[in-house]
């Protein structure tokens, strides 16, 4: 009989201790750091954390540190490979330069959200709902 | 326990998962849990150029309360066996 | 319509389309048509020959002229997760 293990969450996330991982949460913010422990929740620990901004072809990070996230904010945990890492082609600039730009973006995509969701409403009289789970 | 055991039948086939969040990410399915949370291997990203942040990520682990399809290779999917288990776990099902 | 004592609750509606083509209504603005060959009790769908219909908007410079569209895509064979299902029905006649 083939071993179970591989069809638990704590075995599909036990080898991912102790490296880096790249971590998305619900909100949209991208955390690499390195993974220290899990639970069945997906309840993570993640150590040496930063947070980056994308934009275009930038990035730009900012420490975080020591992170306790709670699973249910998790949308995926990714492997880094290290090697790929260096092979990116984005630039990195300072987060005081990026933040506008990454911020407008997150604006104009609500604003856009909220402006199709009444279109509906007007046209097809679909409900102003919560969103697909818990909307985000 | 029906659908975390059709995906078990599943594992090292390529298959496509979609997220809430519109990413779909092709990858072999290396393992599932009963909360349907998904581990994929040599993942490719739809779109890649609108989520750099996949670009260095080979391998992931999705939590399964974000997914919203995932596309099934049609061909080692037993619609017939489907079915029939369905029909089962709904009678067990009511009689709890 | 069917007497069967065997339909009890919604559950026992669904059982009776199995095998045949469903309309599964989604979270999102979503609608499909598919071949149901699974469901369990968290209406997580199993659909074969699924054809997905997304409402697009598209938005002019008056605002009268904004109009919906829809975006159509073809899939095999689809899993669904029940927290995106609002309902699910025989097909419009």
């Amino acid at each position: 009989m083939d071993s179970l293990i591989p069809f638990t969450t704590s075995g599909s996330l036990v080898d991912c201790v102790d490296r880096k991982m790249l971590v998305v949460l619900r909100d949209g913010r991208k955390l690499q750091g390195v993974l220290r422990s899990y639970d069945q929740f997906a309840n993570l620990v993640l150590e040496d954390t930063v947070e980056r901004i994308y934009h275009q072809d930038v990035f730009a990070e900012m420490k975080r540190g020591l992170y306790l996230i709670r699973g249910e904010n998790v949308v995926l945990l990714g492997e880094i490979d290290l090697d790929q890492e260096d092979d990116v082609p984005l630039r990195q600039v300072d987060w005081e330069t990026l933040e506008p730009y990454h911020l407008k973006e997150i604006a104009d995509k609500k604003q856009r959200d909220e402006l199709k969701a009444s279109i509906l409403f007007e046209k097809r009289g679909f409900c102003k709902e919560g969103g697909e789970g818990d909307g985000y | 326990m029906l659908i975390f055991s059709v995906f078990k039948t599943l594992t090292d086939q390529r298959v496509t998962v979609e997220l809430k969040n519109d990413l779909s990410i092709t990858g072999v399915l290396k393992s599932v849990d009963q909360f349907l949370n998904i581990r994929l291997d040599n993942i490719k990203v739809l779109d890649e150029a609108r989520h750099p942040h996949m670009m260095a990520v080979k391998n992931c682990f999705i939590r399964g309360s974000v997914v919203r399809y995932v596309q099934l290779p049609a061909e080692n999917v037993d619609t017939q066996l489907l079915e029939d288990a369905t029909r089962r776990e709904a009678v067990s099902q009511a009689k709890r | 319509m069917d007497t069967s004592s065997a339909i009890q609750e919604p559950f026992d509606l669904i059982r009776l389309s199995l095998s045949e083509r469903v309309f599964v209504k989604l979270r999102g603005d979503r609608e499909l048509t598919g071949v149901l060959h699974a469901y369990d009790g968290h209406m997580n769908l199993i659909l074969s020959d699924v054809e997905e219909t997304i409402l697009i908007v598209e938005q002019a410079e008056d605002a009268a002229e904004n109009t919906v569209n829809m975006a159509k895509r073809k899939m095999d064979m689809l899993f669904v997760r029940g927290d995106g299902v609002i309902l699910v029905s025989p097909p419009a006649r």
